[in-house]
């Protein structure tokens, strides 16, 4: 690390020294069309090497000899033009569009620039404006809805939660499905360290400072991703950060101010209200009391001769009213300049993000400092770049309470009956409210879990690269890149301890008689080092071969090394209440520590081998030596192959509306290796589960260790994934109209599977490779400009995406894997199905049809489990719409999920708690299960004639006493429609902007997740936050989460 | 020009040679730096394991299970947790947990300490690992009436085990204790180190011995209904040999009482249950106590006249039953033994051997032994055992009954899925024709729970687990939860 802050200083250094030259012309490139500065406009001098490009306000600056006769200027999507040089020095230039411009250039793998017309495969690249037009916090949160194939969600509705990026879909059964991201062509540490289902601190990939992005490229097929080997499986993001542009020094800022609430709130039954089996009980958490009456009753404990009084009706936007609204900043200052030799690129963000519950105990600060600098010399280039990244995540607990130990904010809340004023409870300490007198003993006051419980985690974290460039001939040249990527964190997690007074209202003073378990406290905590070192060294070499041939490509080697070290030291059962330190407790710390470590070689090679510049193939192939696999059985070849047709260039189309038709086909196989140590069979510190709670060693001061549970195997190989790809992109009426058609089909096959065994064979898994899915989909993008003048530009982008995915075979004597779970509810990858099914118990039926009831009227459930659908949506469609009149911009997305289901840990208190509206059937009244028999013992069936009785109704909705037809109520719709982002800018004229002395400014002002609607069965929560990480299981659903986030705001951003 | 060619060549020369050679040996860093290579386990470490393993399951979730099936205890009405077990509808998917550790955990466990320490005739641990291998055994036996034994705990070698019969699994594991038995363990002591492993004896050979012939006395009478030839042969065997019984508790009783070294069923539903009052006194039980005056009562329920709940009418509303709001609690600690097999049960099982093969000589002051230390393992003085309890006579029937309800009172909390086992093996405590809400209710009869689904018929046994039925297909077709098992009545 040290000597990559070295060099990195010496660049910078050489850099701001290098500027020295004959004259400078300087320019300013902008569009016919709308008259806007074009960014990255190549500008060459006629007839020399060397260059520059315009920077994001279509400015240039370039040193030219006195012998310099003529500039270049070429852009993306632009006719070329030559400009002579006279003798001002400055030249300005207006580009006219050119539908035949076919020039684009992005991204591919391995940081290889690359025509877009010469790919044979998809690939989607999404610019600055794009990903920030509304200030997010991470990378991901202006992408949603905008490409076809790629599933963007934040799982957490807490600031800095983590974002879940999936690919072309889930094929994966328990291995990774996550993407590579790879910024300046090294590969990013993302995981997502410190967290669990109860505290999300964020994947790592959201410390990248959006403000610094200049384009993320996504590849999304094998063909795409091939270079990438053993961990390109599941896709790849490129992220190419702003650099240094040649020109005066010139600062950017930028500043948002969002303000940050709640998007979507349960909405709950409102016609009755506190108490349990039809009666009225005021210590009761639950919604089974009698129908409101408008009245007033007295409610909670006695305290001092005194009791508080409520009208016993349902308090409107009770959960909503009790939250607040945060506070969301997000600033950035960016300065660049050099010459055409040197080039230097500072910037510094700042987030500060306060979420919805009060106090900042849900915040999340971060701070980034970009330094990156770029030299030529001769033949010689080299540039580099450090980054830093300081952040600071709070968040309140969610999921299920550590029982015993402190309670979960989301499960108190949603344990206050509908007549009890929540916000009102915030005055914890109040003594009505504090820990004796809350009203119920089931159940904590939640903002005692805001203000006494909480976590803490802070990371620092350096990532950077140098390259290194030699341009042996004109069409070779060779390229070194080390990168490194260190995060160092701390976690603290802790809960106060409490308990109610001997005799007071929750130590049994109620009238149940019920006492509420004292909170031991605790103290954990945490360490986490992750660390990734990536050296490649490549040769690339571009040649026109002949009149018709042209060929391009590269060679390399590439040495990965990463790996991790956590370790936690927790206690439990404080002494001093409120004092979190892992000495303050009669117990002894417990502490555990993991490391994990693998290496990766890698060599490849890749050729594309174009024909009079309309036929395009490429070859490419990888090949892995990894170390998480078997040592004899370590190695593995990927290869692709990729053709593009560019129809419209090789036939004359000029008679016909079609303006552009391109064909392109691909075949690659990826695949991704294992987690380390899972070759050699090895002992664990035993730790035996009791069900709730363990019996850890060591014991009696004796050490134990136990053989662990999983088998592991020196026979296995790399999961591999095969993939076809066709696809199309057309357009028509001077590309008014666009269309980008892709079919894939790919099959994850061999798939390293911890295989469920039977536990009487001594371990309940066996490391096996087995089991595939294939996946087939179809990505339609489609553009549309209906109005392009001078001062309105219309542009409407349709994504489609339809994904099949279907579990093609698992290990033999196993028809199912089990992905997560929650009571009797299962998430399995079954044959035949799609990855990713909800089973269940269901009713029964007789062989005439009825339902079988039991002696007391309940159904009886299944034996067996039934689907009751898979989490995979029908179909996801985008529509991004951008309007431009003159300088005002309105842009907005929507996000259509169709279909699928999930599992409401919130709906399942919601209905044991009788909040949830579906509990009101019947109107609480006596009923005996509609058409329904009694199974008699000689196998004969009569009618049933035993009802629900009103005081039994609350057992009719809760899992332990009715599992036939609890989990219907639990499993919901997954549809959703949002609106994912609206955004309305207006460029400043130039007279204002002049007086400040900047060269543009454009303020705007924009919301996130500004609207949701769910589907009619789903009043409970939005089905893409989970608390379950962000893989498949996270799929399941959740387990009383944090619903999720809106924001609202307006940003100004300035160039000077 | 040329001299930068030499510089390509070197330079991908090597890469080339770093790939092919170096590649191996950097690659080289798959052993786990978290978890010791299983070569390098001991029967030291192992032993103690399964042991807590054993302890943590029969002692814990199982002592849950058998506590609310023999009625001592019943799922309060103000909350859920073991409605399931309550209503006798466990299915496939409940239990799992214990099905996987007894046998992952505990099991594996002993068996790869017995193999390690007969490659280095270590008879020691082979006899203490292949004791506790047996007893553990026993209990997956008792409750699922088959399971594999014979293809079991062989790992990659058999992925797909059969099951076999309970009684071969029985003789199967009393020739393994006597296999062990048949060794020299005795003549060299366990260091000092090593008897800490041992928390049943502290590494006391001569009541490990003991121990094992109870074990086998005890499996021995399991088999009376079914194999009462085998069963009379093995007792008597185990009298001709003179073999000697357990006088003294064999169990862990020094839990520290902090977080996760606790008693386990104290841990499972007290301390990691937001709800500390999930099980209340089962009139069942109460009634039985209170009406023998049995001063018992106060060690487990913490009080002298509890208020109890029918055994299994968690629906009760407030109005139909005032009282359960505050019915009593099971009194439980941190620092709650759990025994493996009682002083008291030994003694217990002497006097049934004693009446059905030697004509009941020597059974009278068997069975008062085992009533005293009854008391005595709750801390109480012998002197306050009940003058009832004392007296011993009539028929054998009559005989067998009174043992075998002093064995159940003597089983809860610490031991009591022995107390459901031995009702299922005896018909004892008997069950009751009416609710005991009936006035004509025989105080600690057994009552058919009011939610129970299984139509009037009591639970025998626990259907094959899903662990197993999901992923073993030799696992056989499932048998109902009230048919008995192989050694039942």
């Amino acid at each position: 690390m040290k000597k990559l802050l070295q060099s990195l200083f010496i660049l910078v250094f050489f850099a701001v020294n290098a500027m020295a030259q004959d004259r400078t012309i300087t320019g300013t490139v902008t569009s016919a069309d709308d008259k806007l500065p074009i960014p990255g406009v190549s500008v060459k001098i006629q007839g020399a090497a060397g260059g520059t490009s315009t920077d994001s306000n279509g400015k240039f600056s370039i040193k030219v000899s006195s012998s310099a006769k003529a500039l270049e200027f070429s852009s993306i999507g632009f006719a070329a033009q030559t400009r002579p040089i006279g003798s001002s020095n400055v030249i300005n230039v207006v580009l006219t569009t050119d539908s035949k411009a076919l020039g684009e250039v992005v991204v591919t793998a391995l940081g290889v620039n690359k025509a877009t017309k010469t790919l044979g495969y998809s690939q989607s690249t999404l610019k600055s404006a794009e990903v920030n037009a509304s200030a997010p916090a991470s990378l991901f949160g202006g992408l949603q809805g905008k490409v076809a194939g790629v599933n963007i969600s934040n799982t957490s509705g807490a600031p800095g939660g983590s974002t879940k990026v999936i690919l072309r879909g889930y094929s994966s059964i328990t291995g990774s499905n996550q993407p590579l991201y790879v910024v300046d062509g090294v590969p990013l540490d993302n995981s997502t360290a410190g967290s669990d289902n109860n505290y999300d601190f964020g994947n790592n990939a959201n410390d990248i400072d959006p403000n610094n992005i200049e384009s993320i490229s996504i590849l999304k097929g094998s063909a795409a991703t091939a270079l990438y080997g053993s961990r390109g499986s599941n896709g790849v993001l490129i992220v190419t950060t702003k650099k240094g542009a040649a020109g005066k020094l010139k600062v950017d800022l930028s500043t948002a101010t969002t303000i940050t609430n709640v998007a979507s709130v349960y909405k709950l039954q409102d016609q009755f209200g506190q108490g349990w089996d039809g009666t009225y009980i005021p210590s009761e958490n639950g919604n089974w009391g009698p129908k409101y009456d408008g009245q007033l009753r007295s409610w909670g404990a006695i305290v001092d001769n005194s009791q508080l009084l409520k009208p016993y009706s349902f308090i409107k936007n009770n959960v909503r009213d009790a939250l607040t609204t945060g506070i969301e900043l997000n600033n950035n200052i960016a300065l660049s300049g050099g010459n055409e030799n040197s080039t230097a690129y500072f910037s510094y963000g700042n987030i500060y993000s306060n979420g919805y519950l009060p106090s900042d105990n849900d915040s999340y600060k971060r701070n980034n400092f970009t330094l990156k600098g770029a030299t030529k010399y001769g033949k010689f280039s080299a540039d580099a770049s450090l980054n830093y990244v300081g952040k600071t995540t709070k968040f309140i607990n969610q999921g299920g309470a550590n029982s015993g130990i402190g309670s979960s904010f989301y499960e108190d809340i949603l344990q206050i009956p509908g007549d009890i004023p929540i916000k009102d409870l915030q005055d914890y300490k109040n003594k009505f409210f504090n820990v004796d007198n809350y009203f119920t003993p089931y159940a904590e006051n939640p903002y005692y879990s805001i203000y006494e419980n909480g976590s803490r985690y802070k990371s620092d974290r350096i990532y950077g690269n140098i390259n290194l460039n030699y341009k042996a001939t004109d069409w070779l040249s060779f390229q070194f890149q080390q990168g490194a990527d260190i995060d160092n964190a701390i976690s603290k997690i802790w809960h106060n301890k409490n308990a109610p007074s001997p005799g007071s209202y929750n130590a049994g003073g109620n009238i149940e008689g019920s006492s509420r378990a004292a909170d031991a406290g605790d103290v954990i905590d945490g360490s986490v080092k992750t660390f990734e070192y990536d050296s490649k060294l490549n040769a690339l070499f571009n040649k026109e071969l002949n009149s018709h041939f042209d060929l391009d490509g590269l060679v390399g080697v590439n040495y990965n090394d990463r790996g991790s070290r956590v370790l936690t030291t927790g206690i439990e059962d404080l002494a001093i209440p409120g004092f979190y330190q892992i000495n303050n407790s009669a117990n002894k710390p417990t502490s555990t520590s993991a490391e994990s470590h693998r290496r990766l070689f890698g060599a490849y090679a890749s050729a594309t081998l174009g024909y009079n510049k309309y036929l395009y193939l490429t070859v490419t192939g990888r090949n892995d030596w990894s170390s998480t696999l078997p040592q004899d059985n370590n190695n593995y070849f990927y290869p692709a192959s990729s053709l593009a047709f560019i129809a419209s260039q090789a036939i004359d189309f000029s008679k016909t509306p079609i303006s552009f038709l391109k064909i392109r086909a691909s075949y690659g196989e990826t695949g991704s290796d294992t987690d380390p140590y899972r070759v050699f069979n090895s002992a664990t510190r035993t730790s035996v589960p009791l069900g709730f709670g363990t019996l850890t060693f060591p014991i009696f001061g004796v050490p134990g260790y136990s053989i662990s549970n999983q088998l592991n195997s020196n026979n296995f190989k790399p999961e591999r994934v095969k993939e076809v790809e066709l696809g199309a992109e057309i357009r028509f009426l001077q590309d008014r109209i666009g269309i980008d058609a892709t079919y894939y089909n790919k099959l994850r096959k061999d798939q390293i599977i911890p295989l469920p065994i039977d536990p009487a064979t001594g371990y309940s898994s066996y490391i096996v490779n087995f089991g595939s899915v294939r996946n087939k989909g179809i990505e339609l993008a489609v553009n549309i400009k209906p109005i392009k003048t001078t001062d309105i530009d219309w542009n409407l982008n349709y994504t489609f995406t339809k994904e099949n995915s279907k579990v093609t075979e698992l290990p033999a004597g196993l028809d199912k894997v089990v992905l997560n779970s929650a009571y009797d509810a299962q998430f399995v990858a079954r044959v035949g199905q799609p990855l990713g099914i909800i089973e269940a118990p269901t009713r029964t039926y007789s062989p005439s049809g009825q339902v079988i009831v039991d002696a007391n009227g309940y159904p009886v459930y299944s034996s067996e489990n039934v689907s009751f659908g898979s989490t995979v949506p029908d179909f996801v469609m985008g529509l991004a719409n951008q309007f431009r009149y003159k300088d005002f911009s309105l842009s907005f997305t929507l996000d259509w999920h169709k279909g699928g289901v999930f599992y409401s840990g919130t709906a399942d208190l919601l209905n044991f708690v009788g909040a949830d509206a579906k509990t009101t059937y019947n109107d609480r009244r006596p009923f005996i299960v509609p058409n329904s028999v009694q199974k008699l013992a000689n196998g004969t069936y009569v009618e049933n004639t035993t009802p629900i009785t009103e005081a039994n109704t609350d057992d009719f909705y809760y899992h332990t006493s009715n599992k036939a037809d609890a989990y219907a109520n639990r499993i919901l719709d997954r549809s959703f429609l949002k609106l994912r982002e609206a955004t309305l800018s207006y460029n400043l004229p130039k007279s204002i902007v002049g007086k400040i002395g900047a060269q543009r400014a454009s303020v705007s002002v924009f919301g996130r997740n500004l609207v949701t609607w769910l589907a009619k069965n789903n009043n409970t929560i939005d089905p893409e936050v989970s608390n379950f990480g962000n893989d498949l299981g996270s799929e399941f659903g959740e387990f009383r989460t944090a619903p999720p986030v809106r924001f609202f705001g307006a940003s100004l951003k300035v160039s000077f | 020009m040329k001299n930068n060619h030499i510089k390509y060549k070197a330079l991908m020369f090597s890469a080339i040679v770093f790939l092919a050679f170096g590649c191996k040996k950097t690659l080289d860093i798959n052993v786990s730096p978290n978890n010791p290579l299983i070569e390098t386990t001991t029967p030291e470490v192992l032993f103690p394991s399964a042991v807590g393993s054993t302890a943590g399951r029969v002692g814990g979730d199982l002592t849950i299970l058998g506590g609310i099936w023999a009625q001592y205890y019943t799922q309060a009405n103000a909350s859920n947790q073991y409605k399931t077990i309550d209503s006798y509808a466990l299915t496939r998917n409940d239990f799992n947990g214990s099905y996987n550790e007894l046998f992952s955990g505990a099991l594996a466990d002993y068996q790869l300490a017995i193999n390690l320490a007969k490659a280095k005739s270590d008879w020691r641990y082979n006899l203490m690992a292949t004791v506790m291998k047996a007893y553990t055994y026993q209990v997956l036996v008792d409750l699922y009436d088959k399971v594999p034994y014979t293809e079991a705990l062989k790992g990659v070698e058999n992925l797909q085990p059969k099951f076999d019969d309970g009684y071969t699994i029985y003789v199967g594991l009393l020739a393994e204790i006597d296999a062990a038995l048949a060794k020299d363990y005795s003549s060299i002591a366990l260091s000092s180190d090593q008897k800490k492993t041992d928390f049943l004896f502290g590494g006391d050979m001569s009541l490990w011995t003991k121990f094992a012939n109870t074990l086998k006395l005890k499996m021995y009478l399991r088999m009376v209904n079914a194999k009462p030839a085998e069963a009379q042969a093995g007792i008597t065997k185990l009298y001709t040999d003179g073999a000697n019984f357990l006088t003294t508790n064999a169990g862990l009783a020094a839990f520290d009482g902090t977080p996760d070294n606790s008693n386990p069923f104290y841990e499972y539903n007290i301390r990691r249950l937001n709800t500390t009052t999930n099980l209340r006194a089962s009139k069942t039980f109460t009634s039985w106590l209170t009406t023998n005056n049995d001063p018992r009562v106060n060690y487990y329920f913490g009080t002298a006249n509890p208020t109890p709940m029918n055994q299994g009418d968690y629906t009760a509303t407030a109005t139909q039953q005032p009282t359960y709001a505050s019915a009593t609690v099971f009194a439980q600690t941190a620092k709650d033994p759990v025994w493996f097999i009682s002083a008291a049960e030994s003694y217990l099982m002497q006097a049934e051997a004693l009446e059905r093969y030697y004509g009941g000589t020597g059974a009278l002051a068997m069975y008062q032994n085992g009533v005293r230390a009854a008391f005595t393992q709750v801390g109480l003085a012998t002197t306050s055992v009940p003058a009832s309890y004392l007296v011993y006579t009539g028929t054998f029937d009559q005989k067998l009954e009174k043992i075998i309800v002093q064995k159940w009172a003597s089983f809860a909390g610490s031991h009591s899925l022995e107390g459901f086992f031995e009702q299922e093996r005896t018909g004892y405590p008997k069950t009751s024709a009416v609710y005991s809400t009936d006035a004509s209710y025989v105080a600690g009869q057994w009552v058919y729970s009011k939610n129970g689904v299984t139509s009037g018929l009591f639970p025998k046994r626990l259907v094959f687990p899903a662990s197993s039925r999901d992923r073993n297909s030799n696992t056989p077709a499932e048998v109902p939860i009230t048919t008995k098992v192989w050694w039942g009545k």
